[in-house]
């Protein structure tokens, strides 16, 4: 039987073929070819996208040059969200390679947090590691880290380093056996037409009496109209690095094996695919 | 003496569905895939010296 430290590699190694194109209105002083990459579902957009900085710079005059963004189908991607969560949320169920407009000029402000550096990334993903620490542990742990410990997390994700990156990331996902489990669960829940950006509230992996919570028992509390009713076809999917796990999932095993290295589970609820 | 025991989570269908969609998505997402670039290139270590 496979182990469940293989679902963390999964988790980690999965990739996004992508073809990014230079968006029509940007100005360029040669055609401008299509740039393919394998992109970590696990980092971010801004981190991992030197490649194709450097080759559509290459065409361009330096003026024409501003920040870097990209968009899919009309949405600005937002950096700060894993790249796996926004292939999900905003591209699940379409044909691969995903297809990325780059932009250069008229940075949309309104929807996109600036990202002029990879240490405002480092701040960000760091920013998530506490947040989710202070719900599981009262950030008992991460409070505990030194500094270098907290750099190789960072380096770990930056590097793509599965083994620095676990080395540390256990710690973060250690509870008194007694307690079976985490004080409360980082999660956010993702809809792809939502006036809010997520759900996020607490919600603990086993109930007083006992009973151990489910992703059904989450997703009952926090946005029941994501479950079929009986007899009903599914209106919904419930999609967590690309697969649709089992409503009968614990969640404190999601929590463990498919949050992502931010140390949250992001969940994405998509509409159903028509058969 | 000790002996070995399957926990029931190990055994329970939406472990094995888990399992399954992951290897699915692999397949899915990467295996037409593999001639692209990697967006972060893996530093190989060489080490040298004797036995």
């Amino acid at each position: 039987m496979a182990d469940d430290k293989d679902v963390l590699r999964d988790v980690w190694f999965g990739r996004i073929p992508t073809c990014f194109t230079l968006h029509q209105d940007e100005v360029t002083e040669r055609e401008a070819e299509p740039f393919y990459l394998l992109l970590p579902r696990v980092s971010y957009l801004t981190l991992v996208t030197d490649k194709v900085k450097k080759h559509f710079q290459k065409v361009m005059k330096p003026d024409d040059v501003e920040e870097m963004w990209f968009e899919y189908e009309g949405t600005a991607l937002k950096w700060h969200y894993p790249i796996g969560l926004l292939y999900d949320l905003h591209a699940s169920n379409t044909a691969l390679p995903w297809s990325i407009f780059v932009h250069f000029k008229n940075f949309p402000l309104q929807d996109l947090l600036h990202c002029p550096s990879n240490s405002v990334i480092e701040a960000h993903f760091m920013s998530c590691i506490k947040e989710a620490d202070a719900l599981k542990h009262k950030g008992a742990v991460v409070n505990e880290m030194q500094k270098k410990d907290h750099k190789q997390l960072w380096m770990g994700l930056q590097n793509d380093k599965f083994d620095q990156f676990w080395a540390m990331n256990r710690k973060l996902m250690e509870y008194p056996i007694e307690e079976r489990g985490f004080r409360y669960i980082p999660f956010r829940i993702y809809q792809p037409t939502s006036d809010r950006p997520f759900i996020q509230k607490l919600f603990r992996p086993v109930s007083p009496d006992g009973h151990v919570h489910t992703l059904g028992d989450l997703l009952k509390e926090m946005l029941p109209a994501a479950i079929p009713k009986d007899n009903e076809k599914k209106k919904y999917q419930v999609v967590i690095h690309g697969i649709e796990p089992m409503l009968e999932t614990p969640i404190q095993w999601l929590s463990e094996h498919l949050s992502h290295p931010d140390n949250f589970l992001h969940i994405s609820i998509i509409p159903a695919q028509c058969d | 003496s000790m002996s070995l025991s399957v926990s029931p989570a190990q055994t329970a269908a939406w472990r094995k569905q888990i399992f399954e969609q992951l290897s699915e998505r692999s397949k899915r997402e990467m295996e037409n895939f593999r001639h692209y670039e990697q967006a972060v290139e893996q530093a190989v270590w060489v080490k040298k010296g004797t036995m």
